[in-house]
């Protein structure tokens, strides 16, 4: 895997951890330890998002990125095998 | 509102294309136990829980169900990528293709197209809950029958992702049913609809 690949890795295991705790959550929205467990996780996704997008463009529109080019049309879309 | 990331749930990397399996994964798009049906089937359903916790987790996983619904095209996209006409005719693609040629269109693998009576919204927490909970044990045997009937690694791979979603969905919704039947009064035995009367 490339740097890219890894970061995009990263983020995508930061996010399945996080629905999953988020679903758990949804039934559980008092347990002290899975709180903690999000939040944890929710940091280092959002680290991992801001390494992506200074380099590689954003995945998401919202989030800062290039002022000289609109990157968001830049090709690889996910559902090609690129990404 | 929602807002897109540019990015896949789960990685979809399908080396060999394949269009008689897309044939049938097609159904996981707009069949009736399909994820464009349980997106929509959550989504909506929404609206008529009173209960924060039941509101929460048919948001999570309505949403999640929008994501598997663009895994499962993109599993599509790539297995009909660079077919010849051969590929199609022999594939038994052919019927699929003289009128969507490679584009994603939501149909059940008998190419009937996606229809909204396949998802149901009652108005009743109760029954919607009941409903929920089939529909992920649908889902989930229709991604086993999808595993029994093909070898390809990069395929089984996402389906298998898939196929465990519907597990911890199912969970979930068991806990919600739980949590709406122990709020209801005590004299409502028959479990008729808490919001209405």
């Amino acid at each position: 895997m490339n740097q890219k690949q890894v970061l995009l890795n990263r983020i995508r295991v930061c996010d399945f951890v996080l629905t999953e705790a988020a679903l758990y959550l949804d039934t559980h929205p008092d347990d002290a330890q899975a709180l903690e467990f999000y939040h944890k996780h929710l940091a280092m996704r959002q680290q991992a998002m801001e390494e992506y997008s200074k380099q590689y463009g954003t995945l998401v529109r919202t989030q800062p990125h290039s002022t000289d080019h609109w990157d968001w049309v830049d090709n690889p879309w996910p559902w090609e095998k690129g990404e | 509102m929602f807002q897109y990331e540019k990015k896949l749930q789960y990685p979809v990397k399908i080396k060999t294309p394949n269009p008689a399996l897309a044939k049938i994964i097609v159904s996981q798009l707009g069949g009736p136990h399909g994820e464009m049906g349980a997106s929509t089937r959550y989504l909506n359903q929404r609206y008529s829980m009173r209960d924060g916790v039941v509101k929460g987790a048919l948001t999570d996983i309505g949403v999640e169900e929008l994501s598997h619904m663009e895994m499962v095209s993109a599993v599509l996209y790539q297995l009909t990528r660079n077919l010849t006409p051969k590929q199609i005719r022999d594939s038994g693609f052919d019927a699929y293709f003289v009128d969507h040629t490679t584009g994603i269109y939501p149909q059940a693998a008998s190419g009937t197209p996606f229809s909204a009576e396949t998802l149901s919204v009652s108005g009743d927490p109760i029954a919607d809950l009941n409903e929920d909970l089939a529909a992920e044990q649908k889902a989930r045997l229709t991604y086993d029958n999808i595993l029994r009937l093909t070898d390809d690694p990069d395929v089984r791979d996402v389906i298998k992702f898939l196929r465990e979603r519907e597990i911890v969905h199912y969970q979930r919704f068991g806990e919600c049913l739980n949590r709406v039947q122990g709020q209801l009064n005590q004299k409502n035995i028959y479990a008729f609809n808490p919001n209405f009367d």
